[in-house]
């Protein structure tokens, strides 16, 4: 399914964490699909089990996956949890990007420009769609 | 669940282990660590009943496990000079072990001949020291155990068997909830195999603690400002170690990691990097702090 980098220094429950959150953010696990079991991700990965459940209790305590006794976990169906983490990780980006570029010697104005032309490039988009 | 409560051993003039606690619950898989010397190995043979102990108790699942011999049946130990019957073969030493342990399970043997390619009529003390690893890793999962005690159990094995041996641990520990206690001195083997760590010290427990408790709970801190960094900067974190390095302040610094880059940002820092720690940085730097050099720890 996935892999991890058992180098790394950032600890494997981490990393699940992560793994998890990016795949439900980005839609490659779809709302209310199953995750892989505890054992069967211990066995793919060969990672400890015990690390695995505690990554799933995280993400459910974070309303990332619901869980049902004797069934196994789900993907949760919270626009908001992953809308606000994709907000995040956005603003993130972006307040790196524009670091760069003051540093570069950008000014304001040029940055604003950027952004109208890309809201302009989105709005022409919608403008050709009803078309 | 195992239970160690303030247990003492002591060989003549050495005092081999000094009143150590701990438990590890059922499913669980516990590393021990510490240099050559520490009392790894008497604990564990503590754990496995072979020696009793001077002081204290040790109960698996409620029951003394010395002379136990109902546990004792639900209990491998591997330890870390194999024993093997003179000029045995592996299915001699195989029709041995179904005599000794109710559980063995026939049928999973025969399975992992997949995993092991070795001839079973052949005669163990001729085969090199990493292949009788892998027959003693073969007869130990094959009596199906419920607690596993293992010292330093994956020295001699290569890269692929190494991986092989963990799998199916992992899959006993996730499908029968097998109890598993590890011994190493290896750190890197150990962060991805346990949940849970014991550092033993001149036989004593220094350190014990979940492992990603302790490793969330500490970061690496690189940072730097236009100037001078503030003074106040390091007032409300709990520095455990600092440094200079040109410009760039390098910094140990226990708490979350939400909580701390916030705290930073708000001095805008030109420069900011928090890494997690590796269980040999920790080690490092928890132990400096209790005032033991690492040397003394670590081999």
């Amino acid at each position: 399914m996935f892999d991890l980098d058992l180098r790394s220094r950032k600890p494997i429950y981490e990393q699940l964490i992560e793994k998890m959150k990016e795949m439900i953010i980005h839609g490659v696990l779809k709302p209310n699909e199953q995750l892989p079991s505890v054992r069967l991700l211990a066995k793919q990965l060969t990672i400890n089990p015990n690390t695995i459940q505690k990554a799933y209790r995280e993400l459910e305590r974070e309303g990332y996956i619901y869980s049902i006794p004797g069934k196994g976990s789900f993907v949760d169906n919270k626009k908001e949890a992953v809308y606000s983490e994709k907000v995040k990780q956005l603003e993130e980006n972006m307040l790196k990007l524009c670091q760069e570029a003051f540093y570069i010697g950008l000014k304001k104005e040029q940055i604003f420009s950027i952004v109208e032309r890309a809201e302009r490039a989105i709005r022409g988009g919608e403008e050709h769609d009803s078309n | 669940m195992i239970q160690i409560n303030h247990v003492s051993k002591r060989f003549g003039e050495l005092e081999a282990i000094k009143d150590v606690t701990f438990s590890v619950p059922k499913g669980s898989i516990y590393g021990l660590l510490g240099s050559n010397g520490a009392g790894k190995t008497t604990l564990m043979k503590m754990i496995a009943g072979i020696y009793k102990q001077d002081r204290g108790s040790i109960t698996v699942d409620g029951e003394p496990i010395f002379e136990n011999i109902k546990q004792k049946e639900r209990l491998i130990f591997l330890p870390d000079a194999l024993y093997f019957f003179p000029h045995t073969t592996i299915r001699q030493m195989a029709d041995f072990y179904r005599h000794i342990y109710p559980k063995w399970n026939e049928k999973r043997f025969y399975e992992m001949k997949e995993l092991f390619p070795i001839d079973i009529n052949q005669k163990i003390h001729r085969m090199s020291k990493g292949m009788q690893r892998q027959v003693a890793f073969w007869l130990t999962f094959s009596t199906m155990p419920d607690v596993l005690v293992l010292d330093e159990p994956l020295d001699g094995l290569d890269a692929v068997m190494r991986q092989k041996v963990k799998n199916i641990l992992f899959q006993d520990v996730a499908d029968r909830e097998m109890t598993v206690i590890i011994s190493s001195h290896n750190l890197f083997e150990v962060e991805d195999l346990c949940d849970r760590i014991g550092i033993l010290h001149n036989g004593s427990l220094i350190i014990e603690k979940e492992l990603d408790n302790l490793k969330t709970n500490i970061h690496k801190v690189q940072v730097a400002f236009h100037g001078q960094p503030p003074s106040t900067f390091l007032q409300h974190l709990d520095v455990v170690y600092q440094e200079r390095r040109g410009s760039v302040l390098l910094c140990i610094i226990r708490g979350e990691e939400e909580q701390i880059s916030a705290h930073i940002h708000k001095y805008e820092p030109i420069l900011f990097d928090l890494l997690s720690l590796t269980l040999e940085e920790i080690f490092i730097y928890e132990l400096g702090e209790r005032g033991y050099a690492i040397e003394n720890i670590l081999v």
